[in-house]
């Protein structure tokens, strides 16, 4: 008896193992003809019903899903969320600007355009110093479920909901604050926002609290858009949310599929009511994955950006992707910000000197390869106001050597250090490089200290740095985006504290000014101030580089995140 | 055998002890850890206020005992709560399907370490005092002495890369990773090409230590006196060492089973994260970063709940492979 259930372990073991390895083979043998299968189909641009893998013995195949004809494929983020009240970073936000629609938007050439009105209204100046915008909304315009038009009180309920204390939004004040009325109902003191008024079905009357440029800008951002009141009902950006799994929007694409990281399917929305309407027949994104760039070497994706990696192999004109190379800039600045109210850098000269000892040319040629460009100021090319000749302060390792010792000498700057995001791999090609550079130029030796990313936004807002380095990207087109909420200095986005009341005064004036030249003179006046006094060493602006397709038509890659996809079409 | 249902009573009442503990010392050390799911959420546009009012709302301004109580409350009713990395959606129906990804390649995985480390070890055993002893153990101890992020990039490049063999990472995808195919009415995703990698990540090091301790076993059995008296009856190698030599090493090796089990799921969370296989340790080291508190108590408690259960199922099976444990049971009757 024993003997004979020792055989049946071993040799149960030796059948299983045998099995193990048959299925193995047998798996990797079947996919081989699949891939093949499937490379030759893509590559010749066909959708020829390839059924791949067909064939295999042991397990009946349930097949890929096959393109679509006119379908886009493409490698993304997994959102955090997908309701346009709460979403703050870009991976959630690229998402929801396709499914979700509001009363204005950009596009692409970076241009205020009217999305659910009608047509951008004039403001009209109130006696008492505020500002209203009547809004027309379009007639006819559905929710994707076809069962209802957007109207205006759609959208005082979705902008009330942003709003909404208990919706527990981190941005609706952010972007909606200058509506009258707007903090005294976020602060429960009010039971609606007096400022948003529903005039009829179709007219919609926001009043701001002053005459505001920027403040068109900053309602195409989602907190803005509007959302179905009978789904949304009492959620909030934390509870009840299942219904942003399969929102009923307003926007070019519905959202058809969301399996959670896994992929998410976007189909046009028929009835869209901008031209170009949308003309892909689906859109998939896969969420996770191994190495994008080689599932767009295997037909799999249909774009990929690339990192400073791979960038040189595919500038090679002898590489076959060289002719599917394409780059466009990006309305972002990264920088190295300073402690302005702590020794040693509350000293400008010693600001200035570290600025003065980086090599931008070197940093932005030699260590990140032209994958972006150098930046003299705190605005982005592209950027309304953005400054040709602003010059910005020169790299002259003399004058920088002259500016410390000034200032005191090596001796203040001897522990200094700065705070880096990440999670204990190197630190990155170009923070080396810029401590390199310090080394070399100033003799003085900065430690990097790299923080997880919760406790580098903790010290960050605490103030426990002397340095760091963070990157600001867009949220939406203006000067003000970047110089007044970065560097005023009651802007609770200003993380180096940097405060200088001549500075203050000019972003408070172009916050208001109506002549859009005088405005965006004020802007660089207050840009030129700042890059002299240094609260930051702007060191490149990134630009995003692509592989894109042949028979991808008009994608065009924006500099942050709008509406993209209505314009992209499929050719065979 | 009622003793051992005794036995099995007296482990499965500790069970919820020892997660009661475990999920007290993961609770605490979330909330008491810096920076909450709400500052980082907030990212680059934080307002002082709004923050303060969410963490008040949500209960992040409780006193520490108060948010655990409400908490195991509602576990002991099933609500696992809300996942924060996925705003508001089931923590369960975040957790199960990349539970069952990790599972299914785990699996073989597991299968596979005990399938190649028994045998080896034996073998080693027997060939002890030659040169093929040392060596097979010493290959296998090399993988297992170098930490998986250090073999993940060797693999990629030497399977992918330079050879085309295998496909440069993969996850649980239609296209670019795992195939599903339907086995047996099961949607199975292990008969991908994408697997080979992963499992040969965490099998070769697995195998060293279970070859090893295999290989203890056995010599220490070799040395037996009814070992000899095997060998003196006339009875052939092969017999020996299956009837006697096998069947008694073995008893110890299945201890190792529910460690194996932990050192799996460890190992998944590098292996994963780095392949782009969206499984259960791929989300736990994504939970950390995005304090996703309810996702983080859930993976730890489903981690301690399968270890606790296989120990379980490898004590009971003691019995069955060791007709001692069963005999001395029942004649306490």
């Amino acid at each position: 008896m024993e003997t004979r259930r020792l055989i049946f372990v071993l040799g149960g073991i030796f059948v299983a193992v045998v099995g193990v390895i048959g299925i193995l083979l047998i798996a990797t043998s079947g996919d081989g003809d699949g891939d093949g299968d499937g490379d030759g189909g893509s590559g010749g641009g066909g959708d020829g019903g390839d059924t791949p893998a067909a064939e295999t013995p042991a397990a009946e195949s349930t097949p890929l899903p096959e393109r679509v004809e006119g379908e886009l494929r493409l490698f993304g983020p997994d959102p955090i969320t997908l309701d346009p009240a709460c979403a703050t970073d870009a991976g959630s936000a690229q998402y929801i600007v396709e499914i979700f629609s509001g009363l204005v938007s950009f596009d692409r050439d970076l241009k205020i355009i009217p999305d659910l009105a009608e047509e951008i209204p004039e403001p009209v100046q109130n006696p008492d110093g505020t500002v209203s915008y009547t809004f027309t909304i379009r007639r006819g315009v559905t929710f994707h479920d076809g069962s209802r038009q957007v109207t205006a009180d759609d959208f005082k309920f979705s902008l009330e909901r942003s709003l909404n204390p208990d919706t527990l939004s981190t941005v609706g004040t952010v972007y909606l604050d200058d509506i009258v009325g707007a903090e005294e109902f976020a602060d429960k003191e009010a039971d609606e926002v007096v400022g948003i008024r529903v005039v009829d079905d179709f007219t919609l009357e926001i009043t701001v609290d002053a005459p505001k440029a920027y403040f068109l800008a900053k309602l195409t951002y989602p907190t803005a858009y509007v959302v179905d009141q009978r789904e949304v009902g009492e959620s909030t950006c934390f509870t009840n949310t299942e219904w942003t799994l399969r929102p009923n929007g307003s926007g070019p694409f519905k959202l058809d599929e969301w399996q959670l990281g896994q992929r998410i399917v976007l189909t046009p929305n028929e009835g869209f009511h901008l031209q170009p309407a949308p003309s892909l027949a689906q859109v998939t994104y896969f969420l996770a994955g191994g190495s994008a760039l080689v599932m767009y070497e295997n037909d799999e994706i249909d774009l990929t950006g690339i990192g400073v990696n791979d960038i040189e192999r595919i500038r090679d004109p002898n590489e076959a992707l060289n002719a599917e190379f394409s780059e466009s800039p990006s309305l972002d600045t990264f920088y190295i910000g300073f402690n302005t109210t702590e020794p040693p850098f509350d000293d400008s000269r010693v600001r200035q000197a570290f600025a003065m000892a980086v090599d931008k040319e070197i940093l932005t040629s030699v260590v990140l390869k032209d994958l972006v460009v150098p930046a003299n100021g705190i605005l982005p090319p592209g950027m309304p106001g953005f400054n040709e000749g602003l010059e910005g302060l020169p790299f002259d390792p003399e004058a920088a050597l002259a500016l410390l010792e000034e200032a005191g000498g090596p001796s203040i700057v001897r522990d200094v250090s700065l705070l880096s995001s990440g999670r204990g791999a190197s630190v990155g090609p170009t923070i080396e490089a810029v401590v390199a550079m310090w080394e070399e130029n100033l003799g003085v030796t900065v430690e990097v200290n790299q923080e997880e990313f919760g406790l580098f936004l903790r010290d960050l807002d605490e103030g426990r740095f002397q340095m760091f380095d963070l990157g600001w990207i867009a949220d939406y087109v203006d000067p003000q985006n970047f110089l007044d909420i970065k560097l005023h200095s009651e802007s609770v986005n200003n993380e180096t504290r940097y405060s200088n009341s001549v500075v203050d005064d000019l972003l408070e004036q172009a916050r208001t000014e109506q002549d859009e030249a005088t405005r965006l003179g004020l802007y660089q006046q207050a840009e030129e101030i700042i890059v002299q006094e240094a609260p930051w060493i702007p060191l490149f602006h990134q630009k995003t580089n692509a592989l894109i397709k042949p028979n991808v038509q008009d994608y065009f890659i924006t500099p942050f995140v709008i509406p993209n996809l209505r314009y992209v079409s499929i050719t065979q | 055998m009622e003793g051992l249902a005794s036995y099995v009573i007296r482990r499965l009442m500790w069970a919820p002890v020892i997660l009661l503990v475990v999920s007290i010392v993961t609770f605490s050390l979330g909330r008491f850890g810096p920076v909450d799911y709400v500052r980082i959420q907030a990212g680059s546009h934080p307002t002082p206020e709004s923050i303060e009012r969410i963490r008040e709302e949500r209960g992040l301004n409780d006193p520490i005992y108060e948010q655990y109580t409400r908490y195991i409350l509602n576990v002991f009713q099933g609500d696992f709560g809300e996942s924060v990395r996925y705003r508001g959606v089931a923590v369960e129906d975040v957790i199960l399907p990349r539970l069952w990804v990790t599972l299914q390649y785990n699996a073989i995985i597991l299968f596979l370490t005990f399938a190649i480390g028994i045998p080896l070890g034996t073998w080693a055993a027997l060939k002890r005092g030659t040169w093929l002893d040392p060596f097979a153990i010493g290959v296998f101890l090399l993988f297992a002495s170098v930490p998986v992020v250090v073999t993940i990039p060797i693999f990629q490049w030497l399977l992918a890369v330079k050879h085309d063999w295998l496909p440069f990472g993969g996850g649980w995808l239609p296209s670019g990773g795992w195939e599903v195919r339907e086995f047996l009415g099961v949607e199975l995703g292990i008969f991908s090409k994408q697997i080979i990698l992963p499992v040969l990540l965490l099998t070769l090091p697995g195998i060293a230590g279970l070859a090893r301790f295999m290989r203890v076993q056995v010599i220490e059995v070799l040395d037996q006196d009814y070992v000899r008296t095997a060998r003196s009856k006339g009875l052939g190698d092969l017999t020996v060492v299956s009837r006697h030599v096998v069947r008694n090493a073995l008893l110890p090796i299945t201890t190792l089973l529910g460690f194996e089990l932990a050192a799996l799921l460890g190992g998944s969370i590098f292996v994963e994260t780095l392949l782009g296989i969206p499984g259960i340790g791929s989300f736990a080291f994504e939970s950390i970063g995005s304090r996703d508190y309810n996702s983080i108590m859930a993976i730890v408690l489903i981690g301690g709940a399968a270890f606790i259960g296989a120990n379980l199922v490898i004590d009971i099976t003691y019995g069955f492979i060791d007709p001692r444990i069963r005999l001395r049971s029942e004649a306490q009757q």
